[in-house]
């Protein structure tokens, strides 16, 4: 099962998720005390967690429009940006309805001499899920303060536009090469934000090309992002936006992630061109927003297909998409001698999607184990088999305000009167979403029932799934599922 | 010649005194021919004498507190005897019977045999003990070791004897004799019988999948503890057999309902039965394997059954 940590820094707030059981050891690793420069793949992939940072970038001094300021006497090209930002730089903090104070804050920046600005959608997400206990202010870098006016969101993309009485203040515009994705790699950027409530500062970074093997697109930015500063702007040296602070990576150092400046650009173009009229309801278009994203990521991952791999004598499926991270393991090494091998290999799919500080969802995760006796009788063997194959429901949140009541059902099922198709003892588990019709955790567990001592343990786990994509995808998996012998 | 018995409250002969005279005296005063420590009991308080249809007859001496037959209400002034029912005075009971008073047959007594209960509970510990044991052995996936085994078998073995002990002590209290080797039969054969129902739920959950079994493991539990302790009951005294069993039934009952609610209050915190589903070996697999289509439609059912979950949430949610 997977579990969520919060680490509640200051104010502000980290999510990590974790796959599979995995969790302290991996954190201790990756927050405390010294670590090493090698790690192994697994843990790594661990890592994959991704964090959300909530920052702020201080709004600063008044630089004209968008327009790089002349600047003779600055040094550097970070002192030069900051120095006209001042009014444009903003910190999004969300407060508590009965309580007057910040319970989290982030970053976001000004795009427009009509007051409108650009931030992340989980800076803003309390107050759009639960409107009647938060609302949201600004404090810009120049001291300024006030309103904020939720206007819309891009849940896939974790941005939102918003609203504030700020008219005719100087703006952050989108650097077009960064809008067409012709950034070259290296190119020095400028991060900005309030990280830790401390206040807005600019940092240096490079830009790395986007991600690789992630399902959304995300720069990769190598400098240093802080709880505080998403949803701040990070620029080129001419102070363009090249993309939204968003996230690190835990476990690492310095690999940071941005969402690209297009996504927002097109946001934005939405909200002026008013082909989206602020929702009355957000809860409503968060609602859509996920089913039309889920909709595309299980097409995507349909059409991408299953490809064989060998486990022992068996060929299981796994994912030919490429926004999967892949992990091995044994347990050939351990001591003492383990009186069963297990061999796995376990897939994660970086499509993690934040909907709230207690939910994330769309993950896909798909594991095989090949388990064999070395010195156990057959009983035994099913006993060890009972240990590995226990259903583990990938819920992204909390049971009780998230979801309903878990169904499974159990079978002998045979996928085919084949001698390469061996029967299958499958269970089959849906967790609907309480507030997400027709949206559902799904989690298929699948054993080989083949022979006494050797079987193939396989799993699929599908987050915020349709009922019949889970039904068509999971029915190709165990389809695939196959003997040698 | 008359027989003056004083009864405890359970009916048993406390005291027995046989009077020679055709006029007996009862009362706590020492001129009596029956003496009665009671202080509720006045000096000269029942007279028993013959009739002159020679019947037997009680007559109230005159007391406060009165003459009363048996559990009676009603006040009485003269008893006709019957042999049966006893005489409340005070609060003693007492019982009068004549020399000429028929009593039952003799019970035939079978020639017991010493060994049959522990050769029986002996083999019945064995069994418990074996089947313990190799379910230990079956379950050892990690490294062999004598205390996975010993540990356990130690504990049920202290346990058994340390239930057993506490029913012979009841028995040898209320009954005089400690009947340890039946009520040691007792015990075992109900763990036994538990520890056959469990490896039966677990065989069908995997070769039958059904889960009905394991999901009323506790059910069957406490039926068998509850059986168990009616039988028990029975060894300390076989009286009021019926009203045992009531009292056994409405705890075992009692009991049943909170572990219900308890569970059912678990599902609705978590959402989910945390239930494990045991593996065997595949000879052992009963049911047929299911076509992929079967499967799948009955997939397809799940989620009606899933959606009026979720229906039914969401229609409470809307109601607060």
């Amino acid at each position: 099962m997977r579990r969520r940590h919060n680490l509640h820094l200051h104010n502000l707030r980290l999510h990590i998720d974790i796959p599979f059981g995995y969790h302290l050891r991996y954190l201790s690793c990756g927050l405390g005390g010294k670590h090493f420069l090698r790690v192994s793949i697994e843990r790594i992939l661990r890592a994959t967690g991704w964090a959300l940072l909530v920052a702020v970038l201080v709004g600063g001094g008044g630089a004209a429009v968008a327009a790089p300021v002349e600047a003779p006497n600055f040094p550097s090209a970070a002192e030069r940006i900051f120095a006209s930002v001042p009014q444009r730089l903003l910190q999004i903090r969300t407060l508590v309805v009965g309580a007057g104070e910040p319970t989290s804050t982030g970053s976001g920046f000004l795009v427009g001499a009509d007051g409108l600005a650009i931030t992340n959608y989980h800076v803003v997400s309390q107050a759009a899920l639960e409107p009647n206990n938060y609302r949201l202010e600004y404090a810009a870098a120049d001291g300024g303060h006030g309103e904020v006016r939720l206007l819309a969101i891009d849940l896939p993309n974790d941005l939102a536009v918003v609203g504030l009485d700020k008219r005719d203040a100087p703006f952050f515009t989108f650097d077009d090469a960064a809008v067409e994705g012709s950034v070259p790699k290296g190119e020095r950027l400028y991060s900005m934000g309030n990280p830790l409530d401390l206040g807005f500062t600019i940092n240096e970074g490079t830009y790395n090309g986007l991600v690789e093997r992630s399902y959304s697109e995300r720069i990769h930015f190598t400098g240093a992002l802080n709880p505080g500063m998403s949803g701040g702007p990070t620029v080129n040296a001419e102070g363009e936006v090249v993309g939204v602070n968003v996230a690190k990576r835990l476990g690492g150092e310095l690999v940071s992630f941005l969402v690209p400046a297009r996504f927002a650009a097109a946001l934005l173009q939405r909200v002026r061109d008013h082909e989206t009229e602020p929702p009355q309801d957000f809860r409503a278009e968060i609602g859509r927003q996920l089913g039309a994203w889920q909709a595309s990521l299980y097409k995507s991952f349909g059409e991408d297909g299953f490809r064989s791999v060998a486990l022992g004598p068996y060929q299981a499926p796994e994912t030919a998409a490429r926004w999967f991270d892949c992990s091995a393991q044994t347990n050939a090494s351990v001591i003492p001698k383990p009186r069963a091998s297990v061999d796995s290999m376990n897939c994660r799919s970086a499509s993690g999607l934040f909907i709230a500080n207690d939910l994330n969802t769309g993950l896909i995760q798909l594991s095989h184990s090949y388990i064999r006796a070395v010195g156990l009788n057959q009983f035994q063997f099913a006993n060890f088999l009972t240990q590995q194959s226990q259903s583990r429901l990938i819920g992204g949140g909390a049971y009780r305000k998230w979801y309903t009541p878990q169904r499974c059902h159990e079978d002998f099922v045979a996928t085919a009167a084949s001698p390469d198709r061996p029967a299958l003892r499958v269970v089959w588990c849906a967790q609907p979403y309480r507030e997400f019709a027709g949206l559902y955790d799904v989690a298929v567990t699948a054993v080989t029932e083949d022979h006494g001592s050797e079987a193939l343990v396989s799993r699929l786990g599908l987050q915020a799934v349709g009922y019949d994509d889970a039904v068509a995808l999971s029915k190709r998996f165990l389809e695939a599922v196959r003997s040698a012998k | 010649m008359i027989w003056v018995e004083v009864l405890s409250r359970h009916r048993d002969v406390t005291a027995r005194l046989r009077c020679d005279g055709p006029v007996v005296h009862i009362g706590r005063g020492y001129e009596n021919d029956v003496v009665l420590d009671d202080p509720y009991v006045a000096a000269n308080h029942v007279t028993v004498f013959r009739d002159d249809a020679g019947r037997l007859i009680a007559a109230d001496s005159g007391s406060v507190n009165g003459m009363f037959l048996d559990r009676d209400d009603t006040r009485q002034e003269r008893i006709v005897i019957d042999g049966e029912r006893p005489i409340r005075i005070g609060q003693t009971l007492i019982r009068i019977r004549e020399a000429s008073h028929a009593v039952e047959r003799e019970r035939i007594g079978r020639p017991e045999s010493r060994a049959l209960p522990v050769v029986l509970a002996a083999a019945l510990g064995i069994a418990v003990l074996g089947i313990d044991a190799l379910s230990v052995w079956l379950a050892e996936i990690g490294e062999p070791r004598a205390s996975n085994y010993l540990t356990p078998l130690l504990g049920i073995a202290v346990m058994v004897v340390a239930w057993v002990s506490i029913w012979a002590l009841l028995s040898r209290i209320y009954s005089g004799r400690a009947r340890f080797a039946r009520n040691l039969l007792i015990a075992l054969s109900a763990l036994l019988g538990f520890l056959i129902y469990n490896q039966a739920a677990r065989f069908s959950a995997f070769a039958l999948t059904s889960r009905t079994a394991v999901n009323y493991e506790y059910v069957a539990l406490w039926s068998i503890v509850a059986v168990a302790c009616f039988f028990h009951l029975r060894e300390v005294g076989r009286s009021r057999l019926k009203l045992k069993a009531a009292v056994v039934t409405s705890l075992l009952l009692l009991v049943i309902g909170v572990q219900t609610l308890q569970r059912s209050e678990t599902f609705y915190e978590y959402g989910q039965q945390n239930t494990i589903r045991p593996l065997m070996p595949p000879a052992l697999r009963l049911a047929p394997v299911r076509d992929e289509r079967a499967f799948f439609s009955e997939i397809e059912r799940l989620k009606t059954a899933l959606d009026g979950d979720r229906m039914q949430a969401r229609s409470k949610d809307a109601g607060q």
